[in-house]
């Protein structure tokens, strides 16, 4: 009985690693073979490159005039931190005033709020596009900045978590003179440091990895963000997978980083939306 | 909308019922700041109430309008009023129906597939010992960390017919798969991709689910005789079933908006067997400006997407 039980402990594990390096495996092999020569990635040979070479990277970051990747990066970089800027700074504070300020019709207006959390932001892609060409915003960082402010996730999250803080130390803080203003700074933003930094680093990753909004709000090459850059350049460099694959890597590295530093929190918040509040 | 929106910018309404003529006017002030005191807190939430009514409600309300509006950007004719001719056009459309079929067949693939694994391996991990599990987790959750362009580009590769790694790890085996250039084929690999890119979010929330259930309704179970498939079954499905079908629906709502997988690794094709819904809005609005159309069509897919959302919402209430 005990032996039996002992094999199947192994047996299951054996069957999770199996299954977490299939996962795994892709990402590998980008970053492997994007140090290959090209006739090595065209005919596969092992997983190792044979000849390890950064010619890949030195031919798409060499080439600035054809391959504006700094540019791409710049803006990825430039949009990513705006929109995880605006977006703890506007659902902190809206989330404050409807968890904490008792305000009439708060309830209704948060009710409201939390009902768009259904609404698939893609069927609204075509009116906020009409809308943005009437702001004179489209094909400027402006597009995709502003209207990421308006989602109702960054709201829900912080008012849960804000709804969990004692208001005894709001109210020690309220006799010692603090205002409201100063209440939400001083009191209520430190203490929530742990949803901020998850709701920032799911925003910031989000819109590192957007791909419609791009796609859709830009024109012009020079305004792309990363993702939209490669894939417009596997169009115009098709089969020269050493590139694809060097820009992919590129392109991964940032997210993997914060990922492995913070998953912590990545992964806390997704668990969080799945249960009770 | 906005009568739930009183606009602190607005001058205050002063109360008549303070009756302002009988006080003296150095007490004017009191019913002001009485207001500020009431709305005032309002000011916190201007920013994002701002950008919450340009950038939703308005697109929400605009993008219905647009829907009965025969909206053609590079047409020279002014936007007229249709009706609900647009949805009637979408019901009369073989290319709408033909991506909805694509889109069914997508959800219908994708959604038991990304649960079962997830279901699987939450289960399975769970069982292991503590200090190795979210090791496990993080490796299985990376994809979803994977820009859809590098991610899509990535398995484009894997699966090109010619130097594509798969069949080249196939070759040994005498098997050689047209994975994407056969229209019953390019569906599959599209859902395989997807398995791959998006398990990770339900299984975080599965294990999280999990590790809810009391560790003493196991034991009280073994007691009964309920361990290894049994104690599955009559245990730990019962009471992960809420969470299980929030997931489900959560999986559900997002593979019917399903776009980049088919627009990066097979542009639609071949045949037209991956056009997806949200890929024919974008070619219909974004390739031939059909304002209009390309609004109804988004309507539509509204529809089928509110409709698992309030099954969602009963879901909920019954626990």
């Amino acid at each position: 009985m005990n032996n039996t039980s002992k094999f199947n402990r192994r047996l299951v594990e054996f069957l999770v690693i199996a299954v977490s390096v299939i996962f795994v495996a892709p990402i590998i092999l980008v970053f492997l073979t994007s140090f290959k020569p090209d006739a090595e990635i065209i005919r596969f040979q092992g997983i190792m490159p044979i000849e390890w070479t950064l010619g890949n990277f030195r031919e798409i970051l060499g080439a600035p005039e054809e391959i504006p990747i700094f540019r791409w990066l710049f803006n990825s970089f430039l949009i990513s931190f705006s929109v995880t800027f605006l977006v703890l700074t506007v659902s902190s504070l809206a989330a404050y005033g409807l968890a904490r300020l008792n305000l009439p019709g708060g309830r209704i207006l948060f009710f409201l709020i939390i009902a768009t959390l259904m609404v698939p932001p893609q069927i609204l892609l075509v009116p906020v596009y009409l809308i943005l060409n009437t702001l004179g915003w489209l094909d400027t960082p402006l597009a995709l900045i502003i209207p990421a402010g308006a989602g109702a996730f960054g709201v829900f999250l912080l008012h849960q978590f804000f709804k969990g803080i004692p208001k005894d130390l709001e109210e020690a803080a309220a006799i010692d003179g603090c205002s409201k203003l100063g209440i939400y700074w001083h009191v209520i933003l430190p203490l929530s440091k742990p949803a901020l930094a998850t709701l920032g680093i799911f925003t910031f990753i989000g819109s590192w990895n957007d791909f419609m909004g791009p796609l859709i709000f830009l024109d012009s090459v020079e305004k792309y963000t990363l993702p939209v850059g490669i894939a417009l350049f596997q169009t115009s460099y098709y089969a020269e997978y050493g590139l694809t694959l060097a820009a992919s890597v590129i392109c991964t590295l940032p997210v993997i980083v914060v990922f492995l530093f913070f998953h912590k929190y990545i992964i806390r918040g997704i668990a969080m939306s799945g249960l009770k509040e | 909308m906005s009568s739930h929106n009183p606009n602190p910018a607005a001058p205050a309404p002063m109360p008549s019922k303070y009756g302002l003529q009988r006080k003296a006017p150095n007490e004017i002030k009191a019913p002001s700041g009485r207001f500020f005191r009431r709305y005032g807190g309002y000011l916190f939430l201007l920013p994002y109430l701002i950008l919450f009514f340009s950038f939703l409600i308005l697109p929400l309300v605009y993008g219905f309008w647009l829907s009965l509006v025969d909206y053609e950007m590079l047409s020279p004719e002014a936007p007229g009023f249709v009706g609900l001719d647009n949805y009637r056009e979408a019901m009369n459309d073989s290319y709408f129906w033909r991506a909805m079929k694509a889109t069914a067949l997508y959800v219908g693939m994708a959604v038991p597939l990304v649960i079962g694994l997830a279901l699987l391996m939450a289960v399975l991990i769970d069982s292991l010992p503590e200090k190795r599990q979210g090791f496990y987790r993080l490796m299985i959750f990376m994809p979803t960390m994977i820009t859809i362009t590098v991610a899509g580009l990535v398995w484009r590769w894997f699966y090109h017919s010619e130097f594509g790694l798969l069949n080249a790890m196939l070759e040994p085996l005498g098997i050689w798969v047209p994975w994407l250039t056969d229209p019953n084929w390019a569906m599959r690999s599209i859902v395989l991709m997807s398995v791959w890119w998006t398990a990770g979010v339900p299984l975080v929330i599965l294990m999280a689910g999990l590790k809810q259930i009391p560790t003493s309704y196991y034991e009280a179970g073994a007691i009964d005789g309920a361990i290894g498939w049994r104690r599955f079954v009559y245990i730990t499905l019962p009471l992960l079933r809420p969470i299980l079908l929030f997931v489900v629906v959560l999986t559900i709502i997002g593979s019917f908006q399903v776009f980049g997988q088919t627009f990066i690794i097979t542009e639609g094709g071949p045949e037209l067997a991956t056009r997806v819904i949200m890929h024919y809005i974008y070619d219909t609005a974004f390739n031939f400006y059909r304002m209009g159309y390309g609004s109804a069509l988004s309507w539509l897919l509204f529809v089928v997407i509110i409709t698992f959302s309030l099954i969602q919402f009963r879901v909920f209430r019954e626990r």
